[in-house]
Formats: structure tokens, sequence, C-alpha cells
């Protein structure tokens, strides 16, 4: 079912996109890469491993093996008919109704067959316990082994080289379970396209800076999370540089993503994942763009292909969710002052620490900044538990009371 | 020329009729119940006949409430946050923080010195602590609502209604009956409940309170008793409007005074 579903996916972009070459958008062509992932995953000829969302998947394609961080295929499965299905599957199964939805849908998708079985599986520690749990769940469910790689809170060298220890130690037990050692000459190339990969999409945020920006609200949904998937290979290099003629083409023609664009925002960690005509809304009542996501940004130096676990297990670490909230909330001021947002809107995933753990901390330090911030409590994943009505008044509400207040860069 | 502020929110739909000067020249509020066209064309008709004016001669009218966007001719709609702070505006200039307890919502409003909002807190994922719950309450308590904001005379006990959920704590009340417990009691420990809970909305946008000017709108304003356990739990006055339930619909009818001039 799966299968077919990503099939039709990529030929419903390809015939749309023949019909009408000028259709042809940066997301669309991104979305083609996706369906093709998809593809691999559910088909049988391919090496599969379920990973955790910080894994250096650069590695893993280049050593053959399909790989996915398995909250990404929950964000597939429930915008799909059966998604709800799946998370009332997780419940009977004895997961709570208000642990994260993309566990939740794992799970259930998990005991419907619904997730392929993989050769073995790694996890990684943080951000995310209970991405890990999941991990470990699914590792007893397929009888498979798991590797769990501990990422550390800090970017001292101690962690760093404790890190790339590991990750050496992940080659090998990939090497292990394909039979096929790592190709030096194979990494050495992968890691130059993750190099040229990450030059492209800096350059891609940099260029959604601009005021007016050229990005809308949904041009780069799930953008930075998505893309480590396709690290290494030449398909992240092509993606990225999709978007950046998109972008500066759109400059160039004086056209904004969102046209008018009048008021500038920045989402906190997770998209909603399912249908929902929020961004629509704000785009259309308000003028109001998303300019940038929390996890759109690159925290990370090259990385040296000759030598890739220092570089590798410095990128996992500099990730924002780790450690304090201090850490992430200096990420978040940072990217607040270079996109000159007017507001951030903070789902406040349910079930999630990341989400709320942190709230009243962001509020506040935002505050300080001149740059309110809007806690909805929203279940990113499940729709049940999503009143669009509540929602809509009060995102309705934030934006009448940004309207009237000009932000810091406007005074 | 006249301005009509309609808000039509879950419990009633209220309706405020001003003139150029800001002049309130008619208020109505009439139950919602399920069909929001007729309880508005109702709310409507009433201002219009109190004040002796045609529908023509409206000049323009903004709506809010949850259903704002159904109101037809509307100039624009706008959110009950936006239109409650402008309505405590005009009636008690100063208010730096506005409670509104309505029907399904619980709000708290941070206002700057211009009556603008600053920053808002709403109850999230359910009602309980709003009219509804308090409906529920007197069902279960087998009293008139309107009777309900005096029960409370004379209760002095620290008993609390753990449970927020509105079935659980229409339980928990069900029982405390069977326990022989007064009703002065039990309906002091609903009262304190919804101020704890207010409380912690607002401390979400305001950690410190004291000495704030702070109003109080919605239909629950009128329920003396929850007012007074609000004010007891802010160790502050809580000012209430006259007619607070029209708070809302003022403030769309002086938007949509504001923003005709202004087009
Ligand atoms: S939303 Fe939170 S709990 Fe869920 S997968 Fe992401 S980090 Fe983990």
């Amino acid at each position: 079912m799966m299968l077919q579903y990503f099939e039709n996916l990529e030929s419903g972009i390809n015939n749309a996109i023949k019909e009408n070459p000028e259709s042809a958008s940066a997301r669309k062509r991104y979305t083609i890469e996706i369906a093709r992932l998809g593809k691999r995953l559910y088909s049988d000829t391919d090496r599969k491993a379920w990973a955790g969302a910080l894994v250096p998947f650069d590695l893993l394609n280049t050593m053959g093996v399909t790989s996915c961080y398995a909250e990404f295929m929950a964000s597939v499965l429930v915008s799909t008919d059966i998604g709800m299905e799946l998370l009332e599957n997780a419940e009977q199964t004895g997961y709570a109704s208000d642990t994260c939805g993309y566990h939740r849908a794992i799970i259930g998708a998990a005991h419907k067959c619904l997730m392929p079985i993989p050769e073995f599986l790694i996890s990684t520690t943080s951000p995310c316990t209970g991405g890990q749990a999941v991990l470990e769940n699914l590792a007893r469910l397929f009888k498979r082994d798991l590797f769990v790689i501990h990422i550390p809170q800090d970017e001292s060298d101690q962690s760093v080289n404790f890190l790339a220890d590991q990750i050496e130690d992940m080659v090998e037990f990939v090497a292990n379970h394909t039979g096929s050692p790592l190709d030096k000459n194979k990494q050495c190339k992968a890691i130059e396209n993750t190099n040229k990969a990450r030059e492209v999409m800096s350059d891609v945020y940099n260029l959604a800076k601009q005021v007016p920006s050229p990005a809308n609200g949904r041009d780069l949904s799930n953008f930075g999370i998505v893309m480590p998937l396709f690290f290494g290979t030449e398909a992240a290099v092509e993606i990225a540089q999709f978007y950046r003629d998109e972008f500066k083409s759109r400059i160039n023609a004086n056209n904004s993503g969102v046209p008018g664009e009048s008021l500038r925002l920045m989402w906190l960690q997770n998209r909603i994942q399912f249908k929902n005509t929020l961004v629509k809304m704000l785009e259309s009542e308000y003028k109001a763009a998303i300019v940038i996501d929390e996890l759109n940004d690159i925290t990370w130096d090259p990385i040296d292909p000759n030598d890739p676990y220092v570089g590798l297990a410095r990128r996992s670490i500099s990730s924002p969710l780790h450690g304090t909230a201090k850490r992430r909330i200096k990420h978040i001021i940072e990217l607040a002052e270079a996109y000159r947002i007017d507001g951030a809107i903070n789902p406040c995933h349910w079930g999630c620490r990341q989400g709320t753990g942190a709230r009243g901390l962001i509020d506040s330090s935002m505050k300080e900044i001149g740059v309110p911030v809007l806690n909805l409590e929203v279940d990113c994943v499940d729709r049940r538990n999503f009143a669009e009505g509540q929602l809509i008044t009060r995102i309705e509400a934030f934006m009448e009371m940004i309207e009237s207040h000009p932000s810091p860069w406007k005074k | 020329m006249y301005y009509l502020g309609i808000d039509i929110g879950s419990l009633t739909c209220d309706a405020v009729l001003i003139d150029d000067n800001e002049k309130i020249l008619a208020s109505s509020v009439v139950p919602t119940g399920a069909r929001n066209h007729e309880a508005i064309t109702r709310a409507t008709d009433e201002v219009l006949r109190s004040a002796c004016i045609s529908e023509k001669e409206v000049t323009a009218t903004v709506s809010t409430g949850y259903g704002r966007k159904r109101v037809e001719g509307r100039l624009t709609a706008v959110t009950e946050i936006t239109c409650h702070a402008r309505g405590i505006k005009a009636l008690l200039p100063g208010t730096h923080l506005l409670i509104d307890i309505g029907g399904q919502d619980s709000k708290a409003i941070e206002l700057d010195e211009n009556g603008q909002v600053v920053d808002f807190a709403m109850n999230d994922k359910c009602a309980a602590g709003t009219g509804r719950f308090l409906d529920a309450m007197a069902r279960a308590l087998q009293v008139d609502i309107d009777v309900m904001s005096e029960l409370d005379n004379g209760a002095h006990g620290d008993l609390t209604i753990s449970s927020m959920c509105t079935v659980f704590a229409e339980s928990e009340v069900v029982s405390l009956i069977a326990e022989g417990v007064k009703v002065n009691e039990i309906v002091h420990g609903l009262n304190r409940s919804i101020a704890s809970r207010t409380l912690s909305l607002i401390k979400r946008i305001i950690p410190d309170i004291i000495g704030f000017p702070i109003a109080m709108s919605g239909g629950v304003a009128r329920n003396s008793g929850v007012v007074r356990a609000i004010s007891n739990a802010l160790e502050n006055k809580v000012a209430i409007p006259p007619m607070p339930d029209t708070v809302g619909a003022l403030g769309a009818a002086l938007i949509a005074r504001e923003r005709y001039s202004h087009n």
C-alpha cells in the first residue's frame, strides 16, 4: 500500500510537470526525491535501516543502505487516509494517547505491518528519548540488532571525539551486517556532496532572509530536518540548487513568496503534518509569511572528506535541540534577528518535552528583544486533537496583536 | 452614523449599537442556540428596535466571537481578544489586565497604556472553568445558574474541586452532595477552582500582578462569587464594567467606527 502511495506521488508530480512545465517548482522536485526514497524503503530490493534523526545518513547512503528516521515515515503516514487508524492502533496496544503522535503512528504502523522490516536499526539518544524508546521497541518487534549512538550534550573536544569514535563503530556495525566495508573513495565523494549541499542550503537560507522574503510558508517546511536524509548524494545538492535558483529568480523578478508580505513569522520546532488551512489563512488574510523554521539552519562547518568522523560528530552535536534550553534560545534569538521576524509561533506539540519544556523561557527571552511568541497547544500529528476553529482564533488574535505593534526592526 | 458590533459566542449572541460619538444606544444579549443566523438576526433586531433605527441606517458592522465569520454584510471580523480589549479601554480606561471568561473560553489579556493588546493567553484543550463548566455544575447542584453567584455566602472552608474535567467535576460535586457537604461550601470550592485556573492563565503572561489595574468581562463576570474568588486569588481588586457580557460587542462596534472612518 505505501509503495503504491509513493509511486502515485512521484508519477502524479511528474505528470503535472509534463503537462505544465512552468509548474516545476523546487518544492515539487524535493517531493519527488522524497517519493523516491519512500519507494526504495518499501521495495524488496534495497537494504534498509530505521534510524534516529541525527544519524549520519551520508555514511549510510555511501554504504548502500536506504535509511530514514522513523518520525519522518510517521509524518507521511499520518497524512494518508489510514493515519488515524494507526494512532488508534498504537493506543490499543498500550501507548498513552498523550505521548508524541510521531511515535504512536510508528508503533501503530509497525503493528499493522506498514513499516518495512529493516536489516538493522541505529538510534541516537538525543534530542528525543521517546524516539530512542521507539527504535528499541521496533528492534524487539522485528528481532533486529540496534546500534545506539550516545550523543553528548556539549561541544567540547572530548565529547566530539567520544561521538566520532561511535560513528566509526557504527560504520563497522553496518559493514558487519551488509558484508560490504565502507569504500573510502566513495566516502570522500559523499562528504564532498554533503559540503556542497551545505553551501547551497546556506545560500538558500540567506536568500530567504531578504525583506520581502522569496520564501512562502510552505516552500521550506520540514526542509532542514528532511534534507539530511539525502546528504552524501547528488540529489541533496540538486534539490538545494533548485531552491536557490527559484529564490534568486523570484528576487530578480521582484516577487516575494507571499505577495505583499507584511508580517514575517518564525515557526518553532515541528510543523503540523496533516492537511490544514492555517498557513494559507496566514498568507491570504494577513500577508504573513513563515520565513524561517527553527530547524532550517546550518549550524555546522564543512566536513573534512579525508577525515570525516570528527566533522560528522560536530555536526550532530551542533543541533540546537541538544543541551540546555539556554543554548536553544540563543539560537532562536539569532534567527529572529537575522530574519527580522515580527512574531513566532510555537505549536507546543503534545507529548514533546522539546516543544513544551522550554516554552516559558522562550517566551520571556523573545519578549526581551521585542518579539512576541504565540504558544498553541496542538498535536502536530494527530488530527483528532486538532480544534481548527480554536486555533484560528488564537492565531488571528496574535496577528491582530502584532499588526498593532511594530517589531523592533520596523521602528 | 451608527455602528453595530455583534459578538457570537458559544452561549450568547450579543449586539451593541453606538453612534458617531461612541455613545451606546442599545445593547442586547440573546441565547446563541443551535442556529447562529437566527441569533444574529434576533440580537440585531433587538438593538435596532430599541434604538428606533432601521438596518439601512447602520453605517458599518464588525463581528467577533467564534461565529464572527457567519455575519453577513460585515465590514470585517475581528477576534474577541482585540474586541474585548477595545471595549474595556472605553469602559474602564487604564486597565492593564483583562480577564474574560465566556461560554467556552477563558482569556487573560495584557494591555499597554494605550489599551492595545501586548500579550494574551487562552485556556487550552478544554472548556473547564468557563461558562459551560458553571452551567454543568449548576445542573449537578440542581440550582439556577443565576442564583449560583450568591450561593457561596457564609462559606469559609478550603474545599476545592480537584477535577477540572467538566464530567469528572460533575461527579465530584454529586459525591460531595451525597457526603452531606453544604451547597455553599461546594460552590465556594468551585469558585476557588476557577480562580486558581484563571491565576495560572494570568501568570503565563504577567508573572507579577500585584497592584495592576485588573478588570473582568464576559458572562461569568456577572457571577459575583467567581469574581470574589478571583480577586482573593490575585490579592487584587477586580473591576467589573457595567454589562460585562457585552464588552466584546461594544469593542466590535467601536472598531467598526474606527475602521469605517479610517477607510
Ligand atoms: S516531537 Fe518531540 S517527542 Fe516527538 S519525535 Fe520530535 S522531539 Fe521527539
